[in-house]
């Protein structure tokens, strides 16, 4: 059978099902029994008003990669004793401890997710009143411009890279679904997608109800799975041990997001799903994800590499080594979907199956 | 009368180093038969067939001016697909007839088009006669869109101007030319060599001079005595030629066809019903289909169409490209590819998906135009069902039972709709009681006005049918709330949702005989009238006898005496082309 047609008429038996499934609610979930959704938008989970003054009573971040350069070598130098040595630092931050005042956001409100359990003294509260949310990161990057929306430039490119690089198309599969109100055990699976996400017609939005290929080569490592339940409209997934999502890969380079007690909240209608991604971002692959960025888009935050990873390993609050030193930092992603179909591939004759990398 | 001779000569006068310098004009065509252009054309001794249609029905001659389309499928085919060209010829406006094509005989050509068209050609000469680069991965087209190298690049060489000017121009002017008009234009090639000392570049001027010649941008039709209707005219092998190639290739003819009206082949019976067979089986049908839905389905308004982004958010540009192609692709693939009956264009579930589209109609797709098959028990079945229609008969915000209405009798039924008075209070439905949930209620409160309520109830019944679907052509269920009624009535038959109305729509008879009339008047360039009524009566028999197969009627038209049949010459002919012209200072032209 002609490949095409064969994905054609796979297709093409959930087809009307889906259509009824936008046009109706969640009805028709119980043909289907799965919902797709595409990543389109991702912000870091910092409380954040128009403000900055209330948010950020000491300023927001005061020095970045230019002003500590101005400040080290007033009077200049050697390149290798100057410029190089501090973009040296960049990549071995630990030669040389903290030298200037960090400004850390303070506040008790904040975003994300109650990790632990627990109600601790560092811990915010939500904007609806729940206490016990871990958000250490909140701390480190909230007072930082870069971090802030919407102008956010770091979010800003990661966004956009969503809609223009090739390697940003990660989906999310929600499969045993009774209803988009209510499900109680359901199972999430995380893809790579292989294809372009649909522009709307502002040209920047992103459509609902797009076709993603799964990417069963070089996204076989990002498959993961997760299980949980809907109550009430809202996606719980139960935490997984180590995970990973992708985000602002340019250059078609890999650059994961890596994860300790990983899980999504997610609120979920026929068309979109917008919600929290949280858990213990692990300190160091956090840290070298943030300094692919050029130093000049660093300077633009005023986030100077090396000041930024101590600042990082202070706040740090899980996961302790054997030095006792927390190696993971409580945090979570605010991630904004869009309803996708999901294209699964045929198996090809005579193939084994295929089988996700990690899980 | 100023001849079309003189008026070429004219022409060419104004090649040059610079050629075209502050020159305006306005043509105005008319209904002009040029008799006699080419009478040496051997007329060819044959009876058409009694079954080929009456014999007594004649097609106005004409003089049209070549749509955009044409023109770029002239070049793509003269010269290839990659030679850009702009947008050297504006939309034309729609006749009263519903068709663009039929007004291509009465329109203006102000000064700063002819200039457009000037430049145009000068861009797509330099193409042709380009020398590539390989850095930039552009091919070099002289090598082989001139037939033959000069003997050196900076001089002069009159053998292999001709050579090109000969094949090059026969295509163009879809004629061949004679030796007298072969020399003029290797006068000029010389004369442009030898100022630009460049044989390339002297090549491009004639080229240039060519493509703003007005027997290449006006397909004019020209006659000869008609030998089986003695005192009567018909089309000259070449016109028919050109007629042929418009109608069913919205493009010149090739070599081929070329050849069969150099022999006079073409004006027999069994000749024109060969060329017309190679015609149907080329690939070149599929560009006359498209064109021809194209017009009759006013796709033109695509170009200007746009949705509300806030309330359609899906309806971004590419969707509506992507709406219109779907439509072409799923009429070319049902009538031509499959054969199948025209009326049930209506009712098919086949189609084409593209990715984009695809997120409206809320189905998967896989990468690039595939076939599709809406489901058994879909709501969408048939092309009015398309996001085409219902997108372009919409408002752009919201849906229109009057628009589609409108659209279905006028462009399928070709029916008359009359323009809504003056004085309509549109309130109602544009500033609507927020108690009016639905269309169908808002329709309603209008149609209260006596004055509305005429002209809705010959609208509003179908395109309330067509309510399952919202502005952009997204299926929906409701609207306000409330449940949308999709029943509704065409010409007495009833029905209860937008699969009914595609059914009426099917068995209504004046969808294949607005086809027939609507294809007979593009393919003559003429409005139809009364005149015509023997000979579209002949045509939807053969229709119905087909089982509506459009093949069948696109052969039917083209082997058919009045398609060739012109009418007598008027006894004291009105002036065909008025032309005036401004010289600038400086000008070259002498």
């Amino acid at each position: 059978m002609n490949k095409t047609f064969g994905v054609l008429a796979a297709l093409a038996t959930t087809s009307l099902a889906a259509s009824v499934a936008l046009a109706d609610g969640s009805e028709s979930i119980a043909d289907t029994r799965t919902i797709g959704y595409v990543t389109t938008d991702l912000h870091w989970a910092f409380h954040q008003t128009q403000d900055v003054d209330k948010d950020c009573p000491e300023g927001l971040a005061g020095y970045g990669p230019r002003e500590t350069f101005k400040e080290l070598y007033p009077n200049g130098g050697p390149v290798e004793k100057t410029q190089l040595a501090r973009e040296s630092l960049k990549f071995f931050p630990r030669d040389e401890p903290m030298k200037f005042p960090y400004i850390y956001a303070k506040g008790t409100l904040g975003v994300g997710v109650n990790l632990d359990g627990k109600v601790g003294p560092d811990d915010y509260v939500s904007a609806t009143g729940e206490q016990g949310i871990d958000n250490a990161l909140q701390k480190v990057l909230g007072c930082n411009a870069q971090f802030r929306r919407p102008e956010g430039q770091l979010q800003l490119f990661g966004n956009k890279f969503v809609r223009t690089s090739t390697w940003n198309r990660t989906l999310i599969e929600i499969t045993n679904v009774d209803s988009l109100s209510r499900s109680d055990n359901v199972e999430v699976t995380i893809y790579r997608g292989r294809d372009p996400v649909l522009l709307d017609a502002t040209g920047e939005g992103v459509a609902p109800g797009g076709t993603q290929r799964i990417d069963m080569r070089w996204g076989k490592p990002i498959i993961q799975h997760l299980k949980g339940k809907i109550v009430d409209g809202v996606l719980t997934t139960e935490p997984i041990k180590q995970g990973i999502y992708p985000w602002a890969i340019y250059n078609d380079v890999p650059t994961l997001l890596n994860w300790r007690d990983m899980r999504l909240k997610l609120t979920l209608t026929p068309e979109r799903a917008d919600g929290l991604i949280a858990g213990y971002m692990d300190v160091e692959s956090y840290y070298t994800w943030l300094i692919a960025w050029s130093t000049h888009h660093l300077s633009y935050g005023r986030l100077d590499p090396a000041e930024f990873y101590w600042a990082l390993r202070k706040m740090a609050d899980a996961y302790p080594n054997e030095q006792g030193e927390m190696t993971a930092i409580s945090s979570a992603l605010e991630v904004n979907m869009v309803q996708a179909f999901i294209s699964h591939p045929e198996p090809i004759a005579g193939e084994r199956k295929m089988t996700d990398a990690m899980h | 009368m100023q001849s079309i001779q003189t008026r070429r000569s004219r022409y060419s006068r104004l090649l040059g180093g610079t050629f075209w310098m502050g020159v305006t004009s306005a043509l105005v065509l008319g209904i002009a038969g040029c008799a006699n252009y080419m009478t040496d054309q051997p007329a060819a001794e044959a009876q058409p067939a009694a079954d080929l249609g009456p014999t007594d029905v004649t097609s106005v001659p004409r003089a049209r001016f070549m749509t955009a389309q044409q023109y770029a499928n002239m070049i793509a085919d003269v010269f290839g697909s990659d030679i850009q060209i702009g947008t050297p010829i504006p939309p034309l406006m729609r006749s009263p007839d519903g068709l663009l094509s039929t007004s291509a005989g009465s329109v203006g050509i102000p000064g700063g088009q002819l200039m457009q068209l000037q430049r145009t050609a000068a861009t797509v000469a330099h193409q042709v006669v380009d020398k590539g680069d390989i850095g930039k991965e552009l091919p070099a087209h002289r090598s082989y869109l001139v037939p033959c190298k000069p003997k050196a690049e900076n001089a002069p060489d009159d053998a292999c101007a001709a050579k090109f000017i000969r094949s090059t121009g026969r295509l163009l002017f879809r004629r061949s030319l004679d030796d007298a008009q072969v020399a003029e234009w290797v006068g000029k090639a010389r004369e442009g060599t030898e100022r630009l000392k460049d044989f390339y570049a002297g090549l491009a001027g004639v080229l240039e001079g060519m493509l703003i010649d007005p027997m290449v941008l006006l397909i004019v039709d020209t006659t000869e005595p008609d030998p089986t209707r003695p005192g009567q005219l018909r089309l000259d092998a070449y016109s028919l030629a050109s007629r042929l190639s418009f109608f069913l290739w919205n493009s010149v003819p090739n070599d081929a066809v070329l050849k069969a009206a150099e022999s006079g082949e073409i004006q027999t019976p069994a000749g024109r019903a060969r060329v017309v067979e190679m015609m149907l089986a080329s690939p070149r049908l599929e560009h006359g289909v498209r064109a021809f839905f194209d017009d009759m389905l006013h796709y033109d308004l695509f170009d200007s169409l746009a949705k509300d982004g806030m309330v359609y958010s899906r309806e971004s540009g590419a969707v509506l490209k992507d709406a219109r192609e779907q439509t072409l692709r799923t009429a070319y693939d049902h009538l031509i590819v499959r054969n199948r009956d025209y009326r049930a264009l209506f009712t098919t579930r086949d189609t084409f998906m593209s990715p984009a589209l695809a997120s409206v109609y809320n189905v998967p797709a896989v990468p690039g135009w595939a076939p599709y098959s809406f489901p058994e028990d879909s709501p969408r079945k048939g092309i009015l069902n398309h996001v085409s229609f219902l997108a372009l008969h919409s408002h752009p915000g919201r849906s229109s039972p009057t628009l589609r209405g409108k659209a279905l009798r006028e462009t399928l039924l070709c029916q008359v709709v009359p323009p809504p008075p003056p004085n309509v209070d549109f309130s109602a439905v544009e500033d609507p009681d927020a108690n009016l949930h639905t269309a169908r209620e808002r329709l309603t409160a209008h149609r209260s006005n006596p004055v509305c309520a005429g002209c809705h109830k010959i609208t509003d019944p179908i395109g309330l049918a067509l309510e399952n679907f919202d502005g952009a052509g997204q299926y929906r269920v409701s609207e306000g709330g409330v449940t949308i009624d999709a029943s509704g009535s065409l010409d007495g038959k009833q029905f209860n949702d937008p699969q009914g109305l595609a059914d009426a729509l099917h068995d209504h008879p004046g969808l294949p005989t607005c086809l027939v009339k609507r294809m007979y008047g593009y393919g003559v360039g003429a409005l139809t009238t009364d005149v015509d009524k023997p000979q579209l009566a002949w045509l939807n028999q053969r229709f119905e006898a087909s089982g509506y197969r459009v093949p069948d009627l696109l052969r039917a038209i083209a082997l058919s005496p009045a398609f060739g049949n012109v009418a007598e010459r008027p006894a004291a002919p009105k002036p065909a082309i008025k032309t005036t012209s401004l010289t600038a200072p400086g000008s070259v032209a002498r």
